[in-house]
């Protein structure tokens, strides 16, 4: 089964230099808090993604004063060990897989599967769209790494078409011809992203309800829906959906130069989540809300066995202690045994489950391990 | 303070070359005090030379030291055919291979509207005139295959096409000589795109 064997952190946040071997079933790390647990599950996030999850910005993860970062860790996945690293330094970041630089993220991202579950996570219902789209894309993203370069091309076309859009107002010579050729160049990766996200949504739906039905005793039902900027619905494909925007754009256009800003698009787009037929973001109470975030981490862990063939490695991030008993236990039920889990928590009282009788222990104090 | 002026000053002007950065400026400004002085002379006309001598051809846009540039002025050339790129190295390119005929037009850029660039901006003006006073009979667009490329791509065929002039695009796909296995997605699926019928 799919796990990192082992982890080199270098000038990594509070980490000068850490050297840890890992359980392939469950590691758990302990500490107090501002010692660096989220950082060590940070770093593994980082490993995979080559990004984090809590700032855009590269240089908060290089140590105050250093000059770079570095993650290094041996991973095994479809039954072959290779090393993974992630270099940044204030110019830039490397990506190495097996040793070889990836110029591109996207031959890069997908060599291991991770799914992080963070306090933030359960904000996944109740917050903005964009923390959705960002749980959408990125999932799509690790299992079908070509997603990422459409969503890469389409926000940079996006970018050249708003600053064409503003032209307009302020009275550069802008041309309508030149604002088609972008709106052409939007269309084709809107529709790939679009048409890939409802091929996603159909699989996530498929293991998330069920799930979400045991997680609630039986008691409630989940259902998810796409909700688009335009008129487009699950079933169509990609000509469909490229001919739908075309006209959308076209009866917009005059729209867009007023306002100065491309107004309809898969940027745009969210998902909404129903609850026994109620909107859980708006009229579901917390507790619902939660395990609808649990539903769909535990169906996304799913999903990637079933497409990539193996489990993800799961990554706790202070989040048990957040979950009820109840929930707690089923969470840990659903991965036993199966799949490589990292648990950060201040403490491990209270949770009471043979999973964690058997589990690998790091202690965390100011940026060092004892085990 | 730790270099004299002179050679101070040479470094600051070697940093501002692409891809130089301090370290390399430094060793490179002390190999040129170790240089022969009339190879250090000759460099120092070539710079100049290629500065003030080097204009622009008013026809195409290419870089050359008489106006009209040769290429333009080749009688032998196909005047019918003209190919469209971003750059004057992307002409030496094309040069060195020895197929194509035609003529050139050298845009010197692309179209970016994030950075300021329009289609005045770059020399689409000029290529719009020629085809009207030239008898052209097809325009290759071989501009980069990014996203401002493709664009600019894009615009100029949009403003052509009535015309009647035939428009061609190069093809993209896999480099020769490589292995499909080791091709990246994108640019396999791009090469899939544009396959032909044997």
């Amino acid at each position: 089964m799919m796990h990192i064997h082992d982890l080199t952190l270098t000038n990594y946040r509070n980490y000068d230099q850490l050297h840890l071997q890992f359980d392939d079933k469950i590691n758990v790390i302990i500490g107090e808090n501002a010692q660096g647990k989220t950082n060590l599950m940070e770093s593994i996030y980082v490993l995979a993604f080559s990004k984090s999850h809590r700032t855009p910005r590269d240089k908060e993860l290089i140590q105050w004063d250093k000059e770079y970062a570095k993650i290094v860790g041996s991973v095994y996945k479809r039954k072959r060990s290779f090393p993974l690293e992630i270099q940044m330094t204030t110019k830039g970041k490397k990506a190495k897989l097996n040793h070889i630089e990836q110029r591109r993220l996207s031959d890069y991202i997908g060599a291991i599967n991770v799914v992080m579950f963070a306090p933030e996570d359960l904000n996944l219902v109740k917050g903005s769209p964009q923390i959705r789209r960002r749980f959408i894309d990125m999932e799509i993203g690790q299992i079908q790494p070509i997603y990422i370069y459409h969503l890469g091309q389409y926000l940079k076309i996006l970018k050249q078409r708003n600053h064409l859009l503003k032209d307009f107002r302020r009275n550069l010579h802008a041309d309508r011809t030149m604002l088609r050729v972008l709106t052409d160049q939007l269309v084709e990766h809107a529709a790939i992203i679009v048409e890939k996200r409802f091929t996603f949504l159909k699989l996530l739906r498929k293991w998330a309800t069920p799930i979400h039905e045991g997680i609630s005793r039986g008691l409630e039902s989940l259902e998810i829906l796409y909700n688009a900027s335009l008129d487009v619905s699950e079933g169509d494909n990609r000509e469909k959906i490229t001919s739908i925007y075309k006209q959308k754009f076209e009866d917009v256009e005059e729209k867009e130069i007023e306002r100065g800003s491309t107004l309809v698009g898969p940027h745009r787009d969210d998902l909404i989540f129903y609850v026994n037929g109620k909107d859980v973001q708006t009229y579901g109470s917390q507790g619902q809300q939660r395990t609808t975030a649990l539903s769909l981490k535990l169906a996304e862990i799913e999903l990637i066995h079933n497409e990539v063939g193996e489990y993800p490695i799961l990554l706790l991030d202070d989040v048990l202690s957040e979950l009820d008993d109840y929930r707690q236990s089923h969470l840990l039920h659903t991965i036993q045994g199966k799949v490589q889990t990292f648990v950060s928590t201040t403490s491990v009282d209270g949770i009471n489950h043979e999973a964690l009788a058997k589990a690998e222990l790091f202690k965390v104090k100011d940026g060092a391990i004892m085990k | 303070m730790y270099y004299p002026e002179p050679i101070s000053k040479l470094i600051d002007s070697f940093t501002k070359l692409p891809g130089i950065g301090p370290k390399t400026a430094v060793r490179l400004a002390f190999f040129v005090l170790n240089m022969k002085e009339d190879d250090v002379l000759d460099f120092a006309k070539s710079l100049v030379n290629a500065k003030r001598e080097l204009t622009h051809c008013t026809n195409c846009g290419h870089i050359t030291d008489q106006d009209p540039c040769a290429i333009c002025q080749d009688e032998t050339r196909d005047s019918s055919l003209i190919c469209v790129v971003q750059d004057p190295k992307d002409v030496i390119a094309m040069e060195k291979m020895k197929e194509f005929n035609g003529r050139y037009h050298v845009l010197h850029g692309a179209i970016s509207p994030m950075d300021g660039i329009g289609p005045e901006d770059i020399n689409v003006p000029s290529l719009l005139n020629r085809l009207k006073d030239e008898e052209v009979e097809e325009l290759i667009l071989a501009t980069n295959p990014n996203i401002e490329g493709e664009a600019t791509a894009m615009y100029i065929s949009r403003l052509v096409k009535p015309s009647g002039i035939k428009i061609t695009r190069i093809a993209h796909g896999l480099p020769m000589g490589g292995d499909l296995e080791y091709a990246d997605e994108v640019t396999l699926s791009k090469a899939l795109e544009g396959r032909r019928e044997l």
